[in-house]
């Protein structure tokens, strides 16, 4: 009296579990797998290695993907391009930019004027969501969200980024190979 | 097998030892020291470079790399991990009884390597010591080892250790009967216990390997020889989602690399086993004609052999640890007692039935079977014949009768269960339901 119906094997399926079929069509499997990982370096034919050795080969991110912020400069004068116009944290939903303006005399056409110009800039990464919405307001392209994908750090406050670590790149141990 | 004979001949090397050395201080204390040396350390150097193969191998099985960062292919990887064993704390814990959990890793460690000392790995010098009855001394050597993992789980004083200890006493005690009864089949072809003479039986005349003549005891003694040394799929004294790491659970540092280092060199003992009395040993066909007639020459070559046929052996143990998923406790007693032990028992049976045939057809109607029984049983090609149909005609036979005597094993769990479950009133031909107390009531309520 079987409480499971369990239907009663064919011949074949008699044949099968004798000769282990299943047992040797996975040894086979990890069997493929080992020498494809020894010839077939890049996976091309599906049993080779899909891993990638991490830190000395990098993955390529996809080309919409938005990383570190940081703030562009002038290629030849090396000034910011920042205007300190502000749009970048009105437009930020997650308010986590801080752009702080600073006055300095200039003379235009002789006569001494007052012009707006970057001090410091605050961006928490912490609290970015990587929109990009800051970006797609910048006038001089200044701010962008580039392609870096290492943000870790040790300490809340090293998410909060200031106007050098925009401008020069946050300082990171790179692997060599 | 001596390590340095591999640079110069041994003939030289003797006329040096010589001169420093009286010739029977040098047949009996120096070269058994040389020979000795070599083996630990190369045993030794395995055991290291067994872990780094056993990493190397899982990875490449599941598409992943393994250890890379460690020298060339992260060659040096286990370099680096003795010096992290060998620099850690030595803890004992505050509870356990410290003189046997320092010691039970050395049991485990001697025990395995002792037996190294009657296998032949090459003829002439290949061998350390010939001992007339060789197999009996590893099977009994090796079964020692059980002592060192029952000590450890015990001394452990921790639930996990001890749980490991007792599952693995009661897993290497089942499967051991079996592993000695599957050698049986080859003792009757070969007529003796050392395992050179095993070697000697297979190689001559026209040589032939005993796997050809005992299939089913060869699978029973590999099967058995995983189970032994408890490797997946029979890790159960050491299974990690269980019992954390089983009785090695409190080891740490130098001593639970002691009890890797015995589990890797219990690898190469039973896979040399295998190799010296199912698949011939170092002999291997075309090799003598290969040496030229340089006897170091044929010793170096059979070594090679030897080896060769071990590491097939060897990646068996890690292609099939990597494979296949850990048994359940009660699978792997019924593997043991019902299978194993059953299958190997007929093989005892059937070899019997064979020698006895091959015995029995010599001198009838002028068929000639026997040789002579000088190196073991001596067979004529058609002797040889008949034991390879036999033999192969032995593993259906084997099926028939286990699939007979475990027709119904299963269900002899169930019978007390079955008295107490009630069918609830279906019609005939559908299955039954298995009702619980509560859903009993609600059926009679219904009704």
């Amino acid at each position: 009296m079987p409480l499971v119906k369990v239907p009663r094997p064919s011949w074949g399926e008699k044949l099968r579990r004798f000769f282990l079929a299943d047992m040797l069509k996975g040894m086979w499997l990890t069997l493929k797998f080992n020498l494809g990982a020894l010839t077939d370096k890049d996976s091309v034919r599906g049993f080779g290695i899909y891993t990638e050795q991490y830190p000395s080969v990098r993955p390529q991110v996809a080309p919409r993907w938005h990383g570190a912020p940081r703030l562009n400069m002038d290629p030849e004068t090396y000034e910011s391009l920042c205007i300190a116009c502000n749009l970048c944290a009105l437009a930020c939903p997650e308010d986590c930019i801080d752009v702080i303006p600073m006055d300095i005399e200039v003379t235009v056409a002789g006569k001494p004027r007052k012009k707006k110009v970057l001090d410091e800039f605050i961006f928490d990464t912490s609290r970015c969501m990587f929109c990009a919405l800051c970006q797609e307001a910048c006038p001089t392209a200044c701010l962008e969200l580039t392609q870096e994908f290492e943000l870790a750090t040790y300490s809340r406050a090293g998410f909060v980024w200031n106007r050098e670590m925009l401008e020069q790149g946050r300082e990171t141990r790179k692997f060599e190979a | 097998m001596s390590l340095f004979a591999l640079f110069a001949p041994p003939n030289f090397l003797n006329g040096l030892l010589l001169k420093f050395f009286g010739q029977e201080t040098l047949n009996y204390v120096v070269w058994p020291f040389i020979q000795i040396g070599a083996v630990i350390t190369l045993v030794a150097v395995w055991a290291l470079y067994a872990s780094y193969l056993e990493r190397k191998i899982s990875a490449f099985m599941q598409a992943r790399l393994g250890p890379m960062r460690v020298g060339k292919w992260g060659l040096l990887q286990p370099i680096a991990d003795a010096v992290k064993l060998l620099t850690k704390e030595d803890i004992v814990p505050e509870k356990a009884d410290p003189y046997i959990f320092r010691y039970a890793p050395y049991i485990a460690v001697a025990a395995t390597f002792l037996t190294f000392a009657v296998i032949p790995f090459a003829p002439d010098w290949g061998v350390i010591t010939d001992v007339n009855i060789g197999l009996l001394f590893v099977l009994s050597i090796s079964s020692v080892g059980v002592l060192a993992l029952i000590l450890a789980g015990w001394s452990s004083n921790s639930k996990y250790a001890l749980l490991g200890g007792l599952r693995s006493s009661a897993q290497m005690v089942s499967y051991e009967v079996s592993m000695g009864l599957s050698l049986i089949g080859a003792l009757m072809f070969a007529r003796t216990l050392s395992l050179s003479g095993i070697v000697d039986a297979q190689v001559a005349d026209r040589p032939i390997p005993y796997i050809l003549f005992q299939p089913l005891a060869f699978a029973v003694f590999l099967i058995s020889g995983i189970a032994e040394n408890n490797r997946a799929p029979f890790d159960l004294p050491e299974a990690e989602s269980e019992l954390v790491a089983g009785f090695h659970t409190e080891y740490s540092g130098m001593r639970l690399s002691l009890f890797f280092m015995a589990e890797y060199a219990a690898m190469v003992v039973v896979s040399a086993v295998a190799v010296t009395v199912f698949v011939g040993g170092w002999y291997f066909p075309g090799v003598f004609w290969l040496s030229r007639g340089s006897a170091n020459l044929y010793v170096i070559l059979s070594l090679f052999v030897f080896v060769v046929k071990m590491a097939l052996l060897l990646y068996l143990y890690f292609w099939l640890r990597w494979t296949f998923p850990r048994y359940r406790y009660d699978q792997l007693m019924d593997l043991g007692w019902k299978w194993m032990i059953p299958a190997s028992l007929l093989n005892v049976v059937w070899t019997a039935l064979t020698v006895f045939l091959v015995q029995a057809l010599d001198g009838w109607r002028g068929i000639k079977t026997i040789e002579s029984l000088t190196r073991g049983l001596n067979m004529t090609a058609t002797g040889k014949g008949v034991a390879v149909a036999m033999g192969w005609l032995g593993l259906l036979v084997a099926a028939v009768f286990l699939a007979l005597l475990n027709h119904r094993s299963r269900d002899f769990n169930l019978k007390k269960q079955r008295r107490e479950i009630r069918l609830v009133d279906v019609p005939k031909g559908t299955p039954a339901v298995a009702t619980t107390a509560a859903a009993a009531v609600t059926a009679t309520e219904n009704a």
